[in-house]
């Protein structure tokens, strides 16, 4: 079985995590956790629902701004300040907008957008946002939607592909925008179990070229394959990170081995 | 039933369908700029703005268009800054008088299809818009917007129809449209029940066009939604 190559201690920071808060009214869903994603690592974020991985991950591009602490993304840090009411929000929108460029983003449900074809999609945000030529980007949308396997599909719309196309799609779609780092929120657990495969294999492809990915997931056989590092959450906590082969396999915390024990058919 | 007069009726009052589309038309376009402002104000988390225009849409929803188009036509004229300002000349005219009622009145009722449409937007698109780095105005106008146009063509398509039927309430104030005509005919003739008949026609056949047209528009402007099966 492929292994992911464990983190390279060198290799430059890509995503640093400090002390993050997140507090959803009364509910604090993270309670402190720091976490470093360097060049080229495969960080998987497991855990049982509402331990915060979503969150965690919702945080790292600012769908949810962290009540504390820091989120510097290749070397820069993202400005945070307080607002009306003691809420936390970004010091300067545009930084945001910025960095959220460099930062592609799978969701589990796709949330591909419904009035526009698959090429479309994928050429939006390039053209838009990016300011490449149109030509430029459909070529290159072309391109990546070969390389998901769905290039027959470019000019249908998202009601008429199955949920693992558009996945695929949406993957599409944010490499589409060449990000520094691919973040992706549970995106095989919308999926009919036929169709989790063929997205596995997308994100695999992925990891094995080497890009910088962050994920949330269940799927604890797949986790175990292409991470280099997997991190458990409790709780708002970070339980217990290391590398695949530890975590998933002889955990130190009772409760990881707990969790697995659930997850046991997954990981076999 | 007097056929031979309700044939002779139908050019005199298909003569006044160009003033009716004129009402129609002229109301729906300023309406649709109103609509525009409003739902942008009550959707821009300013609490006075916010407050201000649900007032507007609570009254002129609340209150029947003829009621509108009397106190505007009757009730402006008593002030004497009206009267003294550069909207006089407009002002007492009953054709735009006619226009300003129809306007605030579809205005209010589109304003809240479109509002509505907007917040029916799946966030999950809006997420993946701004995940890419989308300014929220650019957010606005690729994605929330079209999605939300598109949305609410069936509802506005009814405001349409509901529009070209109440144009008739112009005749009120003397205003020559169909129904006004039609009024005009059947004072000197007394055929009221053939002459309302034809009349009822024209805004059937009207109408009948209108429904045509927009069910073609949401054709054109949802392939997505033909291409499913």
């Amino acid at each position: 079985m492929h292994r992911h190559p464990p983190t390279n201690p060198n290799a430059p920071e890509a995503v640093v995590i400090e002390d993050l808060h997140k507090r959803f009214g009364e509910l604090e869903v993270l309670k402190g956790v720091s976490l470093t994603a360097r060049e080229g690592d495969v960080i998987t974020l497991i855990g049982s629902s509402g331990s915060g991985k979503s969150t965690l991950l919702r945080c790292i591009n600012m769908l949810e701004v962290p009540d504390e602490g820091r989120v510097v993304i290749g070397g820069e840090a993202i400005g945070l300040k307080k607002g009306r009411g003691g809420r936390t929000v970004p010091a300067d929108v545009r930084q945001v907008d910025r960095i959220r460029t460099r930062l592609g983003m799978v969701f589990q449900n796709f949330n591909l957008w419904t009035h526009m074809t698959i090429l479309e999609n994928v050429i939006e945000a390039p053209v838009h946002v990016l300011g490449v030529s149109r030509a430029e980007a459909i070529d290159r949308a072309r391109m990546l939607l070969d390389k998901v396997g769905i290039l027959s599909k470019a000019e249908s719309y998202p009601i008429q592909l199955s949920g693992g196309q558009q996945q695929r799609a949406a993957i599409a779609r944010a490499l589409a925008m060449q990000p520094k780092v691919m973040l992706f929120d549970e995106p095989t657990s919308a999926l009919d179990p036929e169709l989790v495969g063929e997205v596995l294999l997308v994100i695999r492809q992925l990891a094995e070229e080497g890009n910088t990915m962050i994920l949330v997931t269940h799927e604890m056989g797949f986790a175990r394959e292409v991470a280099s590092e997997v991190v458990f959450l409790h709780q708002g906590r970070i339980e217990e990170q290391g590398p695949p082969d530890k975590v998933l396999v002889n955990p130190d915390s009772e409760r990881v081995r707990q969790f697995l024990s659930r997850h046991l058919s997954g990981a076999a | 039933m007097n056929w031979e007069l309700m044939w002779d009726s139908v050019p005199t009052l298909l003569g006044g369908v160009p003033v009716t589309l004129e009402l129609v038309g002229l109301a729906l376009l300023f309406g649709a700029v109103v609509a525009f402002a409003v739902a942008m104000l009550r959707l821009s988390g300013n609490r006075i703005a916010e407050r201000a225009m649900a007032a507007y849409v609570f009254v002129f929803r609340g209150t029947p268009l003829l009621v509108q188009i009397f106190l505007i036509y009757y009730g402006l004229g008593q002030f004497a800054f009206v009267r003294d300002s550069f909207l006089w000349p407009f002002l007492r005219e009953p054709f735009w008088c006619a226009i300003l009622a129809l306007t605030l009145n579809t205005g209010a009722y589109t304003s809240e299809i479109l509002r509505g449409a907007i917040l029916s937007v799946p966030l999950g698109q809006v997420e993946a818009a701004r995940a890419c780095g989308m300014s929220r105005t650019l957010v606005f106008r690729r994605i929330v917007l079209p999605v939300a146009i598109r949305q609410m063509l069936p509802a506005y398509g009814n405001e349409i129809i509901l529009m070209v039927k109440a144009s008739s309430l112009a005749s009120t104030i003397t205003l020559l449209e169909i129904t006004g005509i039609a009024r005009k005919v059947i004072a000197q003739s007394f055929a009221v029940f053939e002459i309302f008949i034809v009349a009822g026609t024209i805004y059937l056949l009207l109408n009948f066009l209108a429904s045509r047209a927009i069910r073609y528009a949401e054709w054109r402007m949802t392939p997505y939604l033909r291409a499913r099966g």
